[in-house]
């Protein structure tokens, strides 16, 4: 909000005042201390109509600002003795200050006299005449006439014949069909939509059925597939016990008949060996082996090394004696020579 | 036909306008709904809106025009009054009948402020939701995009609400979800709480959640059986094959069949006395009953516990006897294609054992009569002409 109010010196030197209207503040009614009046914040605008300032109304008959709302009465009565005497001095005052005649010389008097060329008698006594009027309190009113307007313009007739206007039937048909077309077609396109998912629906059906079936059938086939599979590993399973059960028969037979060929041999074997092992011997025999010869063989061995031992120190003696007389003879063998 | 034509006007007559009770009312945009403009009592014109009169439907809220209408709906899903919700709900439901309105939620991604809804307090509002949903698994993109959203999650919360309405159309969206194989595969996390609703429906008489639930077991479980069948699922569909209910009976013996798939079950199957049931379930009514029942025997008779059991139960002249009624009429003849396809498999199977050789071999003719030409369909041609292989098999 600004407050713009030029006041400018005119081109021509004259004053000129514009100002932005604004509003008018609201001024409250008692005189605001000081300190409040500073703190003000906020001003309200107030509508200019309800400032004091403002004359509301008609103001024909203003003579005074009514501002006062409640008085009492002697107030009111004094007041306007107040006035009345204010408007009586004034006027006295007026008639004062007017010139007037000067007063009269001694012994004469002024009169007034009208000086106009016809002379008017001024009374106070206003000139009545009494007229009396009455209605005939039995004459009926008689009824108003009926207002027609005086005739003014011209006077101007038409007619429609037939056929001028329009042909109903012809005029008719595009609406109706367009309302029949529409209607048709909305109930046509209702009707073909449930028809549509009638048809889904039975085709939904056939579709679940042939279903229903197929998968019974594959049911079927898949029950009697395993039924088969079944028996079958069953039957194999059989014959493969049967094939082992023979195979073990005829591994044991043969087992047996090999066993029975080799413990044949085995009995003249045992004999042999025990035989060439010397468990079956002669006592006497073993008892001359064993302790006779033994002994028979340590005298003859004793015999012997002490034969033995008597030539060895036979073989010793020579054996001193040769040496000894062996440089002997190797002195003897080279003296000679010389 | 009349032509229009326009009176002069004599003296004295003043042209009349009619005042209709439109011409008190504002026209429908919403925007302007807060100022009810009136029209000013001595119009002379009329618009064409206002002479037809306007039909206001107190329990759907106004539709704004051309592609704004979806975004303005979805808008006021926002408010905290419940009943302003319900009527946008409602005519939302009215609007998501046409594809176009259809794709325009699901492509500009509003599904996902559903979700909000579906933990609103009022059980209304839930079941409309969940009404709305089940309008919109009508088309792929939005069937796609409901199953990688988190409103599945939300969904099966649903399943324990306390209004049965909103119940029931909480499983018809899980239904309908489910016949999707892609959404089939995205329910078997569910499939254990299934289970578990399947015993308590028990106690209570809701036939249409039963027969709802039994169908998108039987969807979960055509994927993969493992889940129902850890949670005892053959005991539990096993009691529901004797219900009252005709749809009940039709959609548990659909989901035995789908389970018997499994080795496992199928012995399950002979152990629980099950067979005696399913064979009584042959001698049915309704063909779609029957023919689910012959599907669930065919499963059940390819281990050889099922075979002989079958036999003791004289399963074999019932079976022959379906085989050789023939209808008249077109239209019945395929709806029994189903019956008599299972029940040549099941013959098949049946011919694997000696005992059943036997007897097949006596009834021959008959097979060969369903394999012969005079037989329309290729399929049970080609069913007929593998029973007769295996019953004329020979070591």
């Amino acid at each position: 909000m600004s407050f713009v109010s030029r006041n400018q010196k005119g081109t021509n030197g004259t004053y000129t005042f514009s100002s932005r209207p604004r509003p008018v503040e609201n001024r409250s009614k008692y005189r605001e201390k000081q300190t409040e009046k500073a703190e003000k914040a906020h001003s309200t605008y107030g509508n200019i109509m309800y400032d004091r300032r403002v004359i509301r109304g008609n103001t024909y008959a203003q003579r005074f600002l009514s501002t006062m709302v409640q008085e009492d009465l002697a107030e009111m009565q004094r007041q306007q003795e107040l006035r009345r005497r204010a408007i009586a001095q004034k006027n006295k005052t007026k008639e004062q200050l007017r010139s007037s005649t000067p007063e009269a010389v001694q012994g004469r008097k002024h009169n007034v006299v009208q000086t106009e060329l016809y002379l008017e008698e001024l009374s106070y006594n206003i000139e009545l005449s009494h007229i009396e009027c009455q209605t005939d309190p039995l004459l009926d009113r008689p009824a108003t006439p009926l207002f027609i307007p005086a005739k003014s313009g011209k006077d101007v007739a038409t007619q429609i014949e037939d056929g001028e206007l329009f042909d109903f039937d012809r005029e008719v048909q595009p609406l109706l069909e367009v309302l029949i077309g529409k209607t048709i077609e909305q109930s046509l396109l209702e009707v073909m939509e449930e028809e549509e998912l009638a048809c889904l629906r039975a085709q939904q059906r056939a579709f679940q059925e042939l279903r229903n079936a197929e998968l019974a059938e594959v049911q079927r086939l898949q029950e009697q597939e395993r039924r088969h599979r079944e028996e079958k590993e069953r039957r194999i399973a059989q014959q493969r016990e049967a094939l082992r059960m023979e195979k073990e028969t005829v591994e044991k037979i043969a087992a047996r008949a090999y066993t029975q060929q080799y413990l044949a041999d085995l009995v003249p074997t045992v004999f042999q060996s025990l035989r060439i092992h010397g468990f079956f011997y002669d006592p006497v025999e073993k008892d001359i082996e064993t302790n006779f010869f033994p002994w028979l063989m340590a005298e003859v061995n004793s015999k012997l090394e002490k034969r033995n031992a008597a030539r060895q120190l036979l073989d010793t003696l020579i054996h001193d004696v040769a040496q000894k007389k062996l440089p002997l003879y190797t002195n003897l063998e080279t003296r000679p020579e010389k | 036909m009349f032509t229009p034509v326009a009176r002069q006007r004599l003296p004295g007559e003043q042209l009349k306008t009619i005042r209709t009770k439109a011409d008190r009312v504002t026209s429908l945009t919403p925007r302007r709904r807060s100022r009810r403009t009136v029209a000013p009592p001595d119009r002379r014109t009329l618009d064409i809106s206002e002479m037809t009169g306007v039909h206001i439907d107190p329990s759907r809220a106004p539709v704004a025009f051309g592609r704004l209408a979806i975004p303005e709906l979805f808008a006021q899903l926002v408010e905290p009054d419940a009943a302003r919700r319900l009527r946008a709900l409602a005519s939302l439901c009215d609007l998501t009948h046409d594809p176009e309105r259809l794709y325009q939620v699901v492509s500009e991604g509003f599904l996902d402020q559903l979700e909000v809804l579906l933990k609103d307090g009022d059980a209304a509002v839930r079941t409309r939701t969940c009404e709305l949903l089940h309008l919109v698994t009508s088309h792929n993109i939005a069937r796609q995009a409901l199953l990688s959203s988190p409103l599945l999650a939300r969904l099966s919360q649903l399943l324990d609400d306390p209004s049965p309405l909103c119940r029931t159309r909480a499983h018809r969206v899980m239904n309908s979800l489910a016949l999707l194989p892609a959404g089939a595969k995205a329910l078997q996390a569910l499939v254990p709480k299934l289970m578990l609703k399947l015993q308590e429906e028990q106690e209570e008489k809701e036939e249409e959640v039963q027969a709802l639930l039994l169908s998108t077991l039987s969807c979960c479980s055509r994927l993969d059986a493992a889940p129902a069948l850890s949670h005892r699922g053959v005991t539990l569909i096993g009691r529901k094959l004797s219900h009252a209910c005709s749809n009940i009976r039709r959609e548990a013996a659909g989901a035995m069949m789908a389970l018997s798939v499994i080795v496992i079950a199928m012995s399950q199957v002979c152990e629980a006395a099950v067979l005696p049931v399913l064979a009584d379930l042959l001698r049915d009514q309704d063909v779609d009953v029957q023919a689910n029942a012959a599907g669930a025997i065919m499963n059940t008779v390819v281990i050889t516990t099922g075979k002989h059991q079958c036999l003791e139960l004289d399963v074999l002249p019932v079976l022959l006897e379906l085989l050789s009624q023939r209808k008249p009429d077109v239209e019945e003849e395929q709806r029994r294609k189903a019956l008599v396809l299972y029940s040549l498999r099941a013959l098949t199977s049946l011919a694997e054992a000696p005992e059943g050789r036997r007897r097949l071999l006596l009834q021959l003719p008959l097979l060969v009569g369903r394999s012969e030409p005079p037989e329309e369909d290729a399929d049970i041609r080609r069913a007929a002409r593998t029973a007769v292989n295996v019953v004329t098999w020979t070591p």
